[in-house]
């Protein structure tokens, strides 16, 4: 691709791999592009910018209660992204982390009342979150066998399996007296609360262990996708299927056992939701999009394990800011906004990485150019 | 009795499955150039916003409709910036949208103390045919009570049907679909038809969601597309990329979604939650047995190139 400006000529070449400043530059240049068009907006609505941004990054980091607030918005999103990360690594598209985290939620819920007080805490603790990942996992291979066997667009099954987990959670607690929803309470329905020793233990604050059990499964999935022969083999799979078929690998399995990993870690996402956060099977706070947010956070983190973190983190740190917004008089709802923008620049930013633009200074007039230096 | 509520339930499944017909329409024509948007949602409700705030502010409705087709298409062009020209992956493009359309939407209704929320549009779409007419047993209520969107999409389903299928134009498009390159090799601008057929994908999800807004609800809340812009995505599957099946597929998922209602006064009991998941569920149970058979697989199928970008360089 060419295009001549002048006495100089603008050329476009793919890269293999981009040089360490331009990886800094580009996502550095399109977090503040994303931040100048927010701030346009604002001012053409008769916003102040300034104070929206200085208040975003009060309420997202500064002080205690701002960055436990971040903290624990951002640990869903972590085991969403990291799902994510799993399956985009091998090219098999799961984009149904939404209702693995939903169906996680609901068996780890239903396993905690279930269990009740019977075995003390840690130890159902543990059950509550086993379940969480299973139910996560089993519903991903609802999409996983087919897509094994049959050929199956796991793209499309994914995603419809979302809403049918969405309806299961719906109905569970608005359109039936089922074992979840809390009997006391029939006019507006809630879910019933698990006892209190089922809680995820406490660190700083409201801030619960489930942020360091996300920590622990980013280095395990860095590992097992780096020096383990299932890693390898994702690995292998994703950039070359043919390779992997004819040097023997079963790519049927393979793809099985990556889309249940990856449901499993939206799953225990979802549990750990359940046991940090709500104590409770909550479907207004379940269906706000993590799963979906969680592909967009993976991408931008480029499918690295440790890079889902700090990404997760600065969108957890949007929400949480939100109603501190709104005590200014600015609508909150411009954090969503802000998100989508930041989301298309950033994702719009990676072809610098793949491309790179060289200016090259055309000797004379057109056809007697020669190639600068 | 229960027959007259019936028949009101099938009228108004009609009504609903309008605005997932237009977006859905719009998405085939999108994917039939070997793009996938899986941002409906999000241009559905950002094209929407605008197109009910025209028909609040003393603006015809025609006219919002066109200006929520024209935002919608504009939603659209960030996806065909990013998916053709920049060749990111399609389905995180598609989700940013929606994130990014959702937000627009919600901002815009919560400027002025949420001003647009408390508005209501200053017309009505009108039913088409007088009342004799409407008054006919059966066809009255089905077929001529409705107002001009609901005909305007039927006109759009027989216009694309014909377009894809039976044009030189339409041939072109499914070439870029099917093979880009080979339709590279014949002089089709395969980045233009895929800007152009992605803009038109956006028109029809901004034109849903004006009509869902101005026309069927009448107001704006946040979340008041209620993920219809994913049952016209599931909706493209269902019908096997294909117009006429759209326009069925629309209202059978148009009628599972207000049901529960009418069922409830005759009787039956299913929460229109179970009903809310059938659209996706059916899709699910379509794609497996369509991809089981490799017969089927050939008539229904995807477009071969769809979410595969195109550069001439590493073709």
């Amino acid at each position: 691709m060419n295009l001549s400006l002048g006495s100089r000529r603008l050329t476009v070449e793919s890269r293999p791999v981009a040089s360490r400043t331009v990886r800094f530059l580009a996502p550095t240049f399109s977090v503040a592009l994303a931040f100048v068009i927010g701030a346009l907006i604002l001012l053409a609505t008769g916003q102040d910018p300034v104070l929206a941004y200085t208040e975003m990054i009060r309420k997202g980091f500064l002080g205690r209660l701002a960055i436990t607030g971040t903290l624990i918005i951002a640990t869903p999103l972590i085991f969403t992204g990291l799902a994510a990360v799993v399956a985009f690594r091998m090219k098999v598209w799961n984009i149904g982390a939404e209702g693995q985290f939903i169906l996680g939620a609901v068996a780890s819920s239903g396993v905690g009342l279930w269990v009740g007080d019977q075995v003390g805490g840690p130890a159902g603790i543990v059950l509550m979150l086993v379940a969480g990942a299973l139910a996560g996992a089993l519903f991903a291979a609802l999409a996983a066998l087919p897509r094994a066997y049959l050929n199956t667009d796991e793209v499309i099954s994914t995603l419809m399996l979302n809403f049918v987990a969405l309806g299961i959670m719906n109905y569970l607690i608005f359109s039936s007296f089922s074992f979840w929803r809390d009997p006391g309470r029939a006019t507006f329905p809630v879910g019933k609360f698990v006892e209190d020793v089922l809680l995820l233990p406490r660190m700083v604050g409201r801030l619960h262990v489930g942020l360091i059990i996300a920590l622990a499964f980013t280095v395990i999935i860095w590992w097992a996708l780096r020096y383990t022969k299932w890693g390898f083999e994702v690995m292998v799979t994703g950039d070359s299927p043919r390779a992997a078929l004819y040097s023997g690998m079963r790519v049927d399995r393979k793809i099985l056992s990556v889309l249940m990993v990856s449901g499993a870690l939206a799953g225990l996402g979802g549990g750990i939701e359940v046991g940090g956060v709500l104590g409770n099977l909550d479907p207004r706070a379940l269906s706000l999009g993590v799963g979906f947010t969680g592909i967009v956070v993976a991408a931008l983190a480029r499918l690295s394990p440790f890079g889902v973190i700090p990404v997760a983190i600065l969108v957890a740190s949007f929400s949480n800011a939100a109603p501190g917004l709104q005590v200014l008089g600015i609508p909150s709802e411009i954090v969503i906004l802000l998100e989508g923008i930041l989301f298309l620049c950033i994702v719009a930013g990676e072809w610098f990485l793949r491309n790179a633009i060289r200016v090259e200074r055309m000797a004379g007039p057109a056809g007697a150019e020669a190639p600068a230096s | 009795m229960n027959e007259s509520v019936l028949l009101l339930s099938l009228a108004s499944a009609v009504v609903i499955g309008t605005p997932i017909l237009l977006a859905g329409l719009g998405e085939m024509m999108t994917e039939h150039s070997g793009v996938m948007n899986l941002g409906i949602e999000g241009m559905l409700l950002g094209g929407g916003v605008v197109g009910f705030w025209m028909s609040t502010q003393q603006a015809s409705l025609p006219l919002a409709m066109a200006v929520g087709a024209v935002v919608g298409a504009l939603f659209a062009l960030i996806h065909a910036y990013l998916a053709v020209t920049l060749r990111v992956n399609q389905i995180v493009s598609g989700l940013a949208l929606v994130v990014t359309g959702t937000g627009f939407a919600s901002f815009v209704g919560s400027l002025n103390d949420s001003a647009l929320i408390y508005s209501r549009p200053v017309s009505k779409f009108e039913p088409v045919f007088g009342e004799a007419m409407r008054d006919l047993p059966l066809v009255g209520p089905l077929v001529l009570g409705h107002d001009w969107v609901v005909y305007m999409s039927w006109v759009l389903v027989a216009v694309a049907a014909f377009w894809l299928f039976r044009t030189r134009a339409g041939l072109a498009v499914r070439a870029v679909g099917e093979d880009p390159a080979t339709a590279d090799t014949v002089g089709i601008s395969v980045g233009l038809t895929r800007y152009v057929y992605t803009m038109i994908g956006g028109a029809g999800a901004g034109m849903g969601g004006t009509y869902l807004m101005a026309g069927i609800f009448s107001t704006y809340q946040h979340g008041i597309s209620a993920g219809l812009g994913w049952i016209a995505f599931a909706l493209v599957i269902f019908a096997g990329w294909r117009p006429w099946r759209a326009l069925v597929a629309a209202y059978v998922f148009g009628a599972l979604r207000n049901l529960g209602f009418s069922l409830q006064i005759v009787g039956v009991d299913i929460p229109p939650d179970v009903l809310n998941v059938f659209p996706f569920f059916l899709t699910i149970v379509a794609l497996m047995i369509i991809s089981a058979r490799p017969a089927a697989a050939r008539r229904f199928s995807a477009p071969s190139a769809l979410s595969v970008p195109y550069s001439r360089e590493t073709r």
